[in-house]
């Protein structure tokens, strides 16, 4: 089915909001989310997936320790990125001040394609960006490069699974003020999503609406139900109806 | 007017204390960059077309019409569905399930196919869906009384009474006028890049305006089937009188607190426009022109029939207060320019009225921008924003309360152990989402409280930065403690914006969000303002606006009965 940009961003906002957590803004998640679905890269999908668990996880901050290179290994305590990525975002742009390239380590985090959006908006700090994660699940390894001035990224999909010191669970960003060597870092990839095509999905959205899949849009009103409180009596009254 | 005016390099301007004030916004009037007003002027610049294009009702008046809109750039339908509802179905509530009329703007074209979609869908409102093309979906019910003494008096070959009209001033009254991608139509975001409704809420503006055409062509049709040759058009005087009715509650009140940029940009632009009014020399030749609209107000607000007892005790002071000003105006003014030279600016005369009532003090706000077209005129396409929160980087702990401490008094120094100011809490409800207020320990639903607490929250994160080192990043702060990243967001936003937030406590056990409502309803352009209860009230929009057939972009502030039906009233005794 087809839906606007706003009524996806309010379900989620809702949704994220019935979660009662602490940690994770819901205004930021829900544009992650929304950010996702109009580039056709299933966004709701992600965050039906993250919202079996968010309830159960953790609700505390991440703990942050900054390498001998000056680097940052964040642990997110197994927690949804989508709950975490800004605060690190913000702390790592602080870090980098007079630096010329930043690495993040992130440990222990889920729900990695969310980061998506909030990776576009460093295009528009004048950075380079690249990220990459493996995946228990195909496509198994994907890389994301979005470089200076550009507005989607080039993604990279494998299904090759090459842990090299990483697990399943952590996620590499790096930092920087020159662009990356787009063609040297993706060799050896499968499938290459251009960042035209992405331009493009997006652009269609605003005039066509944004195609979702039903399934997937009916578990995301559903738990954006649990913000809703029973009808009573006083609900009623509380409506402003003269009694 | 306790305007506590900024002086900074001779340009008077009014402080975000003075302005965002709950009860100031809550005693605001519709002024030329309302919403409605910039409509009517666009549509008569460019010469839109409004003309029938369908009209399949049956003799009771049930069917659809479509109307067409043609603009300088493009087509555009508005369907309307007039359906048969019983009585006790007639409801103003958002859980209605039946209306009278629903109707839907459409982008383009309309073949059967997309006609027979409306068909099924439109009238469902929120249960239906609708695609893309259409950017505004809304519904609207009978004024039965006003509606059925309409018909029986134009079939007769008879004007009606005025005083029927005056109490209600509609035939048709809106209960939502549903924009921007709500239940699959289209995003705003689109319509922003468009050239006839870039302007936020057009779209909805024009189609209940175009949707007041229909209620007056609904009654001559309805009286012309009834009376056949007897049947005559109701006097264009009070066809110009009648507008369309709206009634608002609760709902729109979190709007205003989750969109606050929208609302800054909106009292900045008004203020901006006001500023460079207040600045301007007071000339003689305008004098006239303003007793002229002072007048028109004070008649407006004598002809207004509230149940409301407050809202009628705010509307007979103004009245007073008016009379008062409009007494002393020309010496006033006069005396500015041969004997007492002192009143240069209107700022003075601003100065001069904080006497007054916050009514009667926008009222001359409002009537002061009507004076200076080419002052005011250009804010209305400034009226957009860019809704995102943001912190910069390299902010430390000290800047954070430097703007808290500056922008939000109004939330640091309310005392939240306090239980007055904690005593409400939001929520939605099951019934159709519809936001609420419960009293905090007494009704249930805390637990799901909405984060609307902007004051509380701003309160929590002001006590959180004083015990860190002033000089700490606020990144570092964020990390170690991510829940305040929303409000930090926030308050550095918008207490980097000319008037900010909204300078309201809404858990207050006093806070009325009924001046949330009217502060919207009148940057809207909305009028005659008559509260049902503190949290729901019916206005009109367009009532005194021109017809479709005379567009013009010339003044229509506060909306008069006709001096022909006023005078018939007055002498009948049935209005003061």
């Amino acid at each position: 089915m087809i839906v606007s940009h706003n009524e996806l961003v309010s379900v989620v906002n809702k949704a994220f909001l019935g979660m009662r957590r602490s940690c994770g803004e819901a205004d930021v998640i829900a544009n992650m989310v929304a950010g996702l679905q109009i580039v056709g890269l299933n966004g709701i999908g992600h965050f039906n997936n993250a919202a079996q668990f968010l309830t159960a996880e953790k609700d505390s901050p991440v703990d942050i320790f900054i390498t001998n290179e000056g680097g940052l290994v964040v642990d997110l305590h197994g927690c949804s990125l989508a709950c975490h990525l800004p605060v690190v975002i913000d702390y790592a742009l602080e870090k980098m001040v007079g630096k010329k390239h930043l690495t993040i380590e992130l440990k222990n985090c889920h729900n990695r394609w969310l980061a998506y959006n909030e990776l576009v908006k460093l295009a528009a700090k004048g950075l380079a960006c690249k990220a990459q994660w493996n995946n228990g699940s195909s496509p198994q390894n994907t890389l994301y490069i979005l470089n200076q001035g550009c507005v989607s990224p080039e993604l990279f999909l494998s299904d090759h699974l090459d842990l090299a010191g990483r697990t399943l669970h952590d996620m590499t960003i790096q930092l920087s003020v020159k662009n990356f060597d787009i063609a040297g870092y993706s060799a050896g990839y499968t499938k290459h999503i251009k960042s035209s095509a992405l331009n493009n999905a997006q652009r269609d959205t605003w005039y066509e609406g944004i195609s979702v899949d039903d399934e997937e849009w009916e578990v995301l009103k559903r738990t954006a139900t649990a913000l809703l409180v029973e009808n009573s009596e006083q609900s009623v009254k509380g409506a402003g109806e003269l009694v | 007017m306790d305007a506590r005016p900024s002086t900074c390099g001779g340009t008077y301007m009014r402080d975000p204390v003075t302005v965002m004030a709950p009860e100031r916004l809550g005693a605001m009037h519709q002024n030329r960059i309302s919403f409605v007003r910039s409509l009517i002027r666009k549509m008569a610049q460019q010469k839109w077309q409004v003309t029938k294009h369908d009209w399949q009702l049956s003799a009771e008046g049930f069917g659809h019409v479509i109307y067409k809109l043609t603009t300088l750039n493009h087509i555009y339908h508005l369907v309307i569905f007039c359906d048969e509802i019983a009585d006790e179905d007639r409801n103003d509530r958002v859980i209605a399930e039946k209306w009278d009329v629903t109707f839907a703007l459409v982008y383009g074209d309309v073949d059967v196919d997309l006609l027979s979609r409306l068909r099924t869908n439109v009238p469902l409102q929120e249960a239906g869906r609708n695609p893309n093309k259409v950017l505004v979906l809304a519904r609207a019910n009978k004024s039965v009384r006003v509606f059925e003494h309409l018909v029986s008096h134009l079939a007769k070959g008879q004007q009606p009474n005025a005083k029927e009209l005056a109490e209600v001033g509609y035939i048709l009254r809106t209960t939502a006028v549903y924009g921007n991608g709500k239940f699959g139509i289209a995003d705003f975001g689109w319509l922003e890049t468009t050239e006839d409704f870039n302007q936020s809420f057009s779209a909805q503006m024009c189609a209940v305006y175009i949707l007041r055409e229909f209620s007056l062509d609904w009654v001559h049709y309805l009286a012309q089937q009834q009376g056949g040759d007897k049947a005559v058009n109701l006097d264009l005087g009070l066809q110009r009188y009648l507008g369309i009715g709206n009634a608002t509650g609760l709902g729109m009140a979190p709007y205003l607190i989750n969109h606050p940029c929208v609302v800054d940009q909106w009292l900045s632009s008004r203020e901006s426009a006001l500023t460079a009014v207040l600045n301007a020399a007071v000339e003689v030749h305008k004098l006239a022109p303003l007793q002229h609209l002072l007048q028109k107000g004070l008649c407006h607000l004598e002809q207004i029939i509230t149940i409301n007892e407050h809202q009628d005790d705010l509307n007979n002071t103004a009245i007073t207060e008016l009379h008062d000003l409009l007494s002393n105006l020309d010496s006033l003014l006069i005396q500015s320019h041969s004997l007492l030279p002192q009143m240069k600016t209107w700022s003075e005369l601003i100065d001069y009225a904080s006497k007054y009532s916050l009514e009667t003090q926008e009222i001359l706000l409002s009537c002061l921008m009507e004076l200076y077209p080419a002052l005011v005129d250009n804010y209305e396409t400034k009226m957009n924003c860019d809704e995102s929160l943001n912190l910069p980087s390299g902010k430390r702990i000290e800047d954070l309360l430097a703007v808290l401490q500056s922008r939000y008094r109004w939330a640091i120094e309310t005392d939240f152990k306090q239980p007055e100011n904690n005593y409400w809490f939001w929520y939605r409800s099951q019934d159709k989402e519809e936001p609420r207020l419960g009293v905090r320990g007494e009704e249930p639903g805390e637990d799901r409280e909405l984060p609307l607490d902007i004051g509380r929250q701003a309160n929590r994160l002001y006590h959180a930065l004083l015990i860190c080192k002033p000089n700490m990043q606020l990144a570092e702060f964020l990390v170690l403690h991510p829940q305040y990243r929303a409000i930090s967001r926030r308050v550095w936003t918008l207490g980097n914006k000319q008037m900010g937030e909204i300078q309201m406590n809404v858990l207050h056990q006093k806070s009325l969000p009924m001046h949330l409502l009217r502060c919207k309803l009148a940057v809207l352009g909305a009028t005659k303002f008559d509260p049902r209860s503190e949290r729901w009230v019916r206005v009109t929009f367009f009532q005194g606006a021109p017809l479709l057939n005379e567009l013009h972009d010339g003044e229509w502030l506060f909306p008069l009965l006709p001096s022909n039906a006023l005078n018939q009233a007055v002498l009948e005794g049935e209005v003061s």
